[in-house]
This record gives C-alpha cells, sequence and structure tokens, in this order.
C-alpha cells in the first residue's frame, strides 16, 4: 500500500470511517429542497387565485384573487356584484388590508367616488339595475418590505346601508 | 435593513446550496452546472435587490456577504468541529491505480469522468495513479506513481 499523502488520513478519507451517514444528510436536506418545491406547485406560496361568493337577498358579491402573494408579485384582484334588486350607490367598501404594504396600480372601471369611511376604502359605483352585473378590477403589485398574513374585509352598501360583509385570509410571503 | 436580512439569507440559502448539492456539481462546469452557478446567480440578485437600483442598496448588500464570507471563513478556520461541515473533507477516489468504487459513486463520478480529470493532469491511465484524491473546492488531485 502506497503512502497517504499529508493531510489524508486513510481511515477517515479513502474508508469513510464516521461519514457513511453523510449521504443521508445531503439527501435530506435536498428532500427539504424538493418539498419546499411540491408545496410551491401546491399553491401554498402563492399566488393562484380562489373565488369566494357571498350572497343576500340584495345582490351577490364574488371575489377572485389569491390568498398568498409574495414580494413584487402583480396579481388582481376581481369583484363581481350581481344585484337581485336595483342598487341606488352600490358602494363596495374595502378594510385596510387590502391597500396597506400593496401598490394599486389601478381599479377598473374607475369609481364614481372615492372616499375613506372609518379608514376604509369605499368605492362608490354608482347604480345598479335589478339583474344587472358589475365586475370590478383591481391590479396590484406587492411592496417589496410587507411580510403579513391579513384578515382582508369587504362591505357591499348601497349608499351607507350594509348589503352583505364577508372576508378572506391574505398570506404575503418575503 | 430589510436588504441586509435579504443578502444574509440569500448568502446562508446558496451556501446551503453549494453544500448538498455535492462536490462534483463545484468544479465542473457542465451545462447543467452552468444553468446552477450562473442562472441561480441573476435569481438570487432579484431577491437581494428587488426594485432597489440605488448605490447604497448595492453597498449594503455587497458589503453584508462579504461580512458573511469573512464570518464563514473565519469560523471554519477557528472552529475545527465545524470543518467537515462549512468546507467539507477530501475523500479518496483512486488508491495504486484502483478506482474506489464506493467513494467515487458517492459522489456520483463515473470511471469515464475520473479518466478525463486524468488526462487533463496528463495522465494516460489510471494505472499509472498512485493517489487521486477529491478535494473540498471539487477539483481531483492526481498523485502519479514514481
Amino acid at each position: 500500500m502506497a503512502d497517504a499523502p499529508d493531510g489524508i488520513v486513510l481511515r477517515r478519507h479513502r474508508d469513510l470511517a464516521g461519514r457513511q451517514w453523510h449521504p443521508w444528510v445531503r439527501r435530506s436536506l435536498l428532500g427539504l429542497v424538493a418539498l419546499v418545491a411540491l408545496l410551491a406547485l401546491a399553491d401554498v406560496f402563492g399566488q393562484r387565485p380562489s373565488s369566494a361568493r357571498t350572497t343576500a337577498d340584495a345582490a351577490t358579491l364574488t371575489i377572485s384573487a389569491p390568498n398568498a402573494v409574495r414580494g413584487g408579485l402583480l396579481f388582481q384582484a376581481r369583484f363581481t356584484i350581481q344585484a337581485h334588486q336595483a342598487l341606488q350607490d352600490a358602494t363596495l367598501v374595502l378594510g385596510p388590508g387590502w391597500l396597506d404594504g400593496l401598490t394599486v396600480n389601478t381599479i377598473e372601471p374607475g369609481p364614481v367616488n372615492e372616499a375613506s369611511r372609518d379608514g376604509k376604502l369605499a368605492l362608490e359605483l354608482g347604480h345598479l339595475p335589478a339583474g344587472a352585473k358589475h365586475v370590478l378590477y383591481i391590479e396590484y403589485q406587492v411592496n417589496p418590505t410587507t411580510i403579513s398574513r391579513r384578515t382582508l374585509t369587504v362591505e357591499l352598501d348601497d349608499g351607507e346601508t350594509p348589503l352583505l360583509t364577508t372576508s378572506r385570509k391574505l398570506t404575503i410571503f418575503p | 435593513m430589510d436588504i441586509v436580512l435579504r443578502a444574509a439569507l440569500a448568502y446562508g440559502f446558496i451556501f446551503f446550496l453549494t453544500r448538498i448539492v455535492g462536490r462534483r456539481e463545484l468544479s465542473s462546469l457542465e451545462p447543467f452546472d452552468l444553468i446552477m452557478l450562473i442562472v441561480l446567480g441573476d435569481l438570487v440578485q432579484q431577491g437581494v435587490t428587488q426594485s432597489d437600483y440605488s448605490v447604497t442598496g448595492l453597498i449594503l448588500a455587497g458589503g453584508t456577504i462579504a461580512l458573511m464570507q469573512v464570518a464563514v471563513s473565519y469560523l471554519n478556520f477557528r472552529v475545527k468541529r465545524l470543518q467537515p461541515i462549512l468546507d467539507g473533507e477530501p475523500i479518496v477516489l483512486i488508491e495504486d491505480g484502483r478506482v474506489l468504487e464506493r467513494n467515487a459513486s458517492r459522489e456520483r463520478l463515473t470511471r469515464g469522468e475520473l479518466e478525463e480529470q486524468a488526462r487533463q493532469s496528463q495522465i494516460a491511465s489510471l494505472d499509472d495513479v498512485r493517489w487521486a484524491v477529491l478535494e473540498t473546492s471539487g477539483q481531483i488531485s492526481f498523485i502519479p506513481k514514481q
């Protein structure tokens, strides 16, 4: 047997004594990386939209938006109002979670009026006849420094009369 | 503050990745390794600086990564017990012309790849190799028979 080079301990570096388990550590950690990728495919980290519908006597509100997003991502929230009876002044009232730490790129179609109502954003959509459908799009970008798990509240009013209220969760990953 | 944390996290994650993918990927630049090493760098940049185009951001991110590098290097130097974790350990691949199959397969190295590396070290046959050692850098050292 040839003499081992300096710094090489045959028992450790050739026979791998005490190192038999090292590949399993590496494989386990690689498995962890794969698990994170699988979770991402399962939409744990966003940004696939999900829809939720809330119905009241006067109207049905359907919200389509992601439940999870990440810093810097562009995403869309879609609010569909189906009026069952005439609404004189349909108003969507969005809680602060819909705005805090997010950049609103655009709201389409533009509301008739915007106002702050107890710290919430009130978007006046105008008159909706019975049977009419109004779809409101809000385009967002997540501010890169925002990290949170928050509740997003939405209220549909006729003027200042609440018709229905709903909420959903949004998780913002770094 | 945010960019410092992002840079530190990015350094830690890349260090973690380079340790778990194996040393073979560190030394070679095969097509798939190019994807791993070069494209990853671009992806990391976006995660660290995001939409910060400032010189201040550059100084913060670059400085943080440099400090992390010095810290890891210092730990590796001072704490012997951490060396196998931070730096890894060499593995003998060939002894007296005989390929140690178990050790080579552990690092996903084929006989053909060993022969290629030997040729690059001006060694025509593995039979002429006294020792071949996969170093912690991912390079293979060949010590020819006298």
